[in-house]
């Protein structure tokens, strides 16, 4: 019953003449106002786009929106994305008119409604951190690593310290060295340990008077939370660096552990992960970062600041030793104040209970897949855990891309495969907290099956999804990444 | 060109050193054992005639569809000719990567780097090794 | 709350682990130094209801375009968003789902991500479109990033005053990391980038333009590519996107690398973000292009699907040497962008053009007769002017006119001090003939400095 009729393209479905949108006529004495552009600037025309009705629009984009899975219609354990469950509330909430059609350069005066909505926030992200300083600024996770090593950068250099380095690890995504080398900084890979933990004497023979930052996530890429964790971050910094850390895992430690406590000067959050914003099919996010104080006159502008005795809120520009602005206008508020309203839901205690659940879930799925697959790192983790299928491979031909491909045929999202790099036919499982038992054990079943199943049924696999197995070669040999006429 | 006539880095480029009118010009390529690891190449980034290189410089990439591999010169010189055919043919690579598949032709300003190159069989061996 | 599990859950999952308890799982994993002690201080939970009740007060306490009339705009405008945008976008199949890696089960969001990349195309005469980028500001630093890594060993970027002063920033603190010579040529009388045609040089690497300009000003994007050129540097464009339905297109000027603010398409100003970056540029360049970009494939059937393409750009693959550490596109955004401009078509977009650019030469006649401004900048201008207030009280105008329901524009005095006393006003095509008047009459019955309303 899929309607493939009204899924061809845009540009297949037009029909000259047609039109969707209308406008209203145009007053006279506006029209006796305009005066014609200059010739040398005016186009001929219009650009070609497609002539729809809107129920050629509608239908064409709900059929679309029938293509995907979703977190709203199926169970998305992809490791490190934590593909939790959007609250609805959170989406009328930010659609009110008081929020949504808002204009970013409203003077304060006009937006003090949102302004102490967002400066709370700024207060609980540092509770939540234990890092008191915080920047709404920066619009994804990448941003805010690459916003928080800029002020590194300004950090050292009011110092008079000329440090070069980033050490990043070698598990880490990556953003890490990519966002190190945007700041102007050199990057050396840290080794894990056989356990898959930070392998501390190869980061202390690599700390030097160069190093400005140590980049590392924890709990890690491995969803283990590193019992040394103490001990490397004071190595750090008696070599006189910094600590940032990656706030993608931090769904595992809500409540539980604070990275301001546990040695850490610098982190982002991805709020679209762990406080519930809607992913968006890969945007928007925003990657607020908080600091340690000192860090904190270098913050983009402009920061929200209050004025108690007048219980007022305002835009403060005045920074002298800021790093400068990141991006244009105030930030992702659309996606932070989503964040805002599920802290609100939760409270602290409810914050805790969503970390432990997501722990408890993802163990009991461990205790499940172990069995199933292995599971190099241990048999206990934190929110998510990296299996194996490297030994199914050699056994059964079956790789963890083609276990990605099946899983899909039994109605499940496929984990995260061949990430991260340090474990062989990776299979990286996030279930997070908002699944239930039967789904969890619904998905060890499926998975259980897979292996069971004939090399030539997995290799082709999926079989029920409207394609199979894309030719990612030729799209790359010879790219078409716009329709053109002839093609039709 | 036949493999066995051929010396190789260690970085998989392969090279045939022939005189011509009175001066050293090398012929470098990659070898099939590096392509059949590389698998399912998509594109391939050359530099223009006229270049330098150094012995050990890289002077391009290739790319399958989810990796980068540098090319590095195995001799140092100018580059004269570069296979510009190569990079939307890049199943010649594949086909005939000693005759057809040749990438650049260097016009060599001395011997550095011939001595860090292995013969057929030493290739042969570290290739087993790795693979 | 959005929790599943009830205690007997609990238990029968801690059981099946072989863990007596959730606090004997948490102390195996996190060192007891590590370990948070007291319960976060927040403020406590609260039901639907009751936060429902809180944050409508609080937005309740914000003037909006919903309850105020806009003229502002300076790079975030008030355009209408038809009601077909928010359906689409409210799908739950499209804004919960993830990243398309997995192409088999997000052919959805591929197949959109490839008809915006074409509407891109379409919109800015250029060969090739990313999925989008975060906003208009860092697409225009990605561009000079790009042009610069195309220019090996050029160090410098020309642009001009008349460029998105926010979009300059950005630029300068991108570009102190990076060791480049920011060359900005001043604000002139013509308020145009003309100025900036002797600055450019053989160290220039990219040239930084934005037509219409910041001012609503129309640059000769054409002699300054040509100019750049022939010195061998690129050329950026910031664009309009609503402009495309009148002005001539970036590629139709000769620009290498198009950028923009793609709030426009469709998506609400929500205080700034989330928007998307619009960024295309020639196919040579698409090599050096960041962020996720969808092609054309066939699947093992040999049906026509989309994927995610060109990876290798990109930093999970190519880690430190990636173009960008851009990891993520604006899909929802783009999508609404998408379903924008199917409704829109050509002849939607030159209509919303056109109700731009005569409503904005209306009310710049209308403002000019007003004795208290006066208009600072001459030239033909596409949806914004300047306005200057001759009593020096831009503040004051801005604060009388919001409390009778006019937000009438942007202040300039934050970017521009030799513009302290100017406003930017902004007409879009939902402005009608009674609001502009309405502008015109309150600013013209405004109260000078000292006299309060009504004396």
């Amino acid at each position: 019953m899929r309607n493939t009729q009204s899924t061809r393209l845009l540009f297949e479905l037009s029909q000259p003449g047609r039109r969707a949108a209308l406008l209203p006529p145009l007053d006279e004495q506006i029209t006796a106002a305009a005066e014609p552009l200059p010739e040398t600037q005016a186009a001929d025309g219009p650009p070609p786009l497609p002539e729809l009705a809107e129920g050629d629009v509608i239908r064409h984009f709900t059929n679309l929106s029938t293509l995907n899975m979703s977190v709203d219609t199926h169970f998305y354990p992809l490791g490190s994305c934590t593909m939790k469950y959007n609250p609805k509330r959170n989406e009328r909430l930010a659609a009110l008119p008081g929020l949504a059609d808002v204009h970013p350069l409203q003077d304060d005066d006009s937006v003090q409604g949102l302004l102490r909505l967002l400066y709370e926030l700024q207060q609980m992200l540092a509770e939540i951190s234990g890092l008191p300083a915080v920047s709404l600024q920066p619009a994804a996770g990448a941003h805010g690593e690459l916003t928080a090593l800029m002020v590194a950068h300004a950090y050292y250099a009011q110092r008079g310290e000329d440090r070069r380095v980033v050490l990043t690890a070698d598990s880490a995504h990556g953003t890490n060295p990519a966002s190190a080398a945007m700041a102007g900084f050199e990057t050396r890979a840290v080794k894990s340990s056989p356990e898959g933990l930070i392998d501390v004497e190869d980061l202390r023979s690599k700390l030097d008077d160069q190093v400005a930052v140590f980049m590392l996530t924890n709990p890690n890429t491995l969803g283990l939370f590193d019992h040394q964790i103490c001990e490397i971050t004071q190595a750090v910094h008696d070599a006189g660096a910094l600590v940032y850390l990656d706030g993608a895992n931090m769904n595992a430690i809500m409540g539980l552990s604070r990275p301001g406590d546990f040695g850490a000067d610098m982190m982002h959050y991805n709020p679209h992960k762990t406080f519930s914003g809607p992913h968006g099919g890969g945007g928007p996010g925003a990657g607020p970062i908080c600091v340690r104080d000192f860090l904190e006159p270098f913050l983009p502008a402009p920061t929200i600041a209050r004025d108690a005795d007048q219980d007022h809120y305002r835009l403060e520009y005045d920074r002298p030793e800021s790093i400068g602005r990141v991006r244009t206008f105030f930030g992702n508020t659309g996606v932070l104040l989503r964040a805002y309203f599920y802290i609100r839901s939760y409270g602290g205690d409810g914050l805790r209970q969503v970390s432990e659940d997501a722990v408890l879930g993802a163990n009991y799925l461990l205790s499940k897949v172990k069995h199933i697959l292995d599971v190099p790192h241990g048999d206990r983790c934190m929110h998510e855990f990296v299996a194996s299928a490297s030994k199914l491979k050699k056994e059964q031909g079956i790789s963890a891309m083609d276990l990605a491909k099946r899983i899909l045929d039994y109605g499940f999202h496929a984990p995260t495969v061949y990430f991260p790099l340090v474990v062989d036919e990776a299979v990286m499982i996030e279930p997070t907290e908002t699944e239930s038992k039967e789904t969890l054990d619904a998905f060890a079943e499926a998975l259980f099956r897979v292996t069971g199943e004939s090399g030539d049924l997995v290799h082709e696999a999926p079989h029920s999804t409207p394609i199979s197995r894309p030719n990612d070669v030729a799209a790359a040999r010879k790219p078409i990444m716009k329709w053109t006429p002839k093609d039709s | 060109m036949k493999p066995e006539d051929l010396r190789y880095a260690e970085s998989h480029e392969w090279v045939h050193v022939s005189e011509q009118d009175g001066q050293q010009v090398a012929t470098v390529g990659i070898s099939a054992f590096a392509i059949e690891q590389l698998n399912d190449l998509v594109y391939m980034d050359l530099p223009e005639a006229g270049r330098t290189l150094k012995a050990g410089e890289e002077f391009g990439e290739v790319e399958s569809v989810k990796a980068v591999s540098p090319l590095y010169s195995p001799v140092s010189g100018e580059i004269v000719e570069v296979n510009s055919q190569l990079p939307d043919n890049l199943e010649w690579l594949n086909e005939d990567p000693y005759q057809k598949g040749w990438i650049l032709k260097v016009r060599m300003s001395g011997d550095e780097g011939l001595d860090q190159l292995l013969d057929h069989a030493a290739y042969q061996k570290q290739c087993a090794e790795s693979g | 709350m959005y929790l599943f599990h009830t205690e007997a859950d609990r238990r029968a999952m801690l059981d099946a682990i072989g863990a007596a308890s959730m606090e004997e799982i948490l102390r195996q994993q996190i060192p007891a130094d590590a370990r948070f002690q007291r319960p976060l201080e927040l403020p406590p939970a609260v039901s639907e209801m009751q936060l429902q009740r809180d944050v409508t007060r609080a937005a309740a306490e914000n003037a909006s375009t919903a309850s105020h009339v806009c003229f502002m705009g300076a790079g975030a405008y008030d355009h209408f968003v038809p009601a077909a945008v928010d359906a689409i976008a409210s799908r739950g199949e499209f804004y919960t789902s993830y990243t398309p890696y997995q192409a088999e089960v997000s052919q959805g969001n591929l197949q959109a991500m490839f008809e915006y990349e074409t509407l891109i195309t379409q919109l800015t005469g250029l060969d090739v479109s990313n999925a989008s980028l975060y906003d208009g500001g860092t697409a225009a630093v990605e561009a000079v990033i790009m042009a610069l890594s195309v220019g090996k060993g050029r160090r410098r970027v020309v642009t001009s005053a008349t460029v998105h002063p926010e979009y300059r920033q950005i630029l300068e603190t991108y570009l102190h990391a990076l060791d480049c010579e920011l060359v900005i040529a001043p604000l002139d009388e013509s308020a145009t980038a003309e100025n900036l045609l002797p600055l450019i040089d053989d160290d220039t690497a990219c040239v930084l333009v934005q037509h219409p300009n910041f001012f609503g000003h129309l640059e000769d994007v054409r002699t300054i590519s040509d100019k750049a050129h022939e010195a061998g540097a690129l050329v950026v464009q910031v664009f309009d996107p609503i402009s495309m339905g009148l002005l001539k297109r970036p590629g139709d000027l000769g620009v290498d690398i198009a950028v923009a603010e793609g709030q426009c398409l469709g998506n609400p100003l929500a205080f700034g973000g989330p928007y998307l970056g619009v960024m295309a540029c020639r196919q040579d360049l698409v090599r050096r292009l960041p962020g996720r970009i969808a092609g054309q494939t066939v699947d093992r059937r040999g049906n026509r699907c989309w994927v995610l393409t060109l990876q290798t750009r990109e930093q999970h693959i190519r880690r430190e040497k990636a173009t960008s550490n851009i990891c993520s596109n604006q899909t929802l955004l783009a999508l609404r962008a998408t379903v924008y401009l199917s409704l829109l078509g050509p002849q939607g977009l030159l209509e919303t053009a056109q109700h731009c650019h005569q409503k904005t030469a209306y009310a710049r006649q209308q403002l000019a007769g007003i004795e208290r401004l006066e208009l600072p900048f001459e030239g033909p201008v596409f949806k914004e002017f300047v306005v200057r207030d001759r009593e020096r009280d831009v503040i004051g105008l801005n604060r009388t006119l919001r409390e009778q329901g006019i937000l009438m524009g942007v202040p300039l005095e934050r970017w521009y001090p030799e513009l302290e006393d100017c406003f930017l006003v902004a007409v879009t095509e939902q402005r009608t003939r009674a609001d502009i008047d309405a502008l015109a009459g309150a600013l013209s019955n405004a109260p000078t400095q000292g006299v309060t309303a009504g004396a």
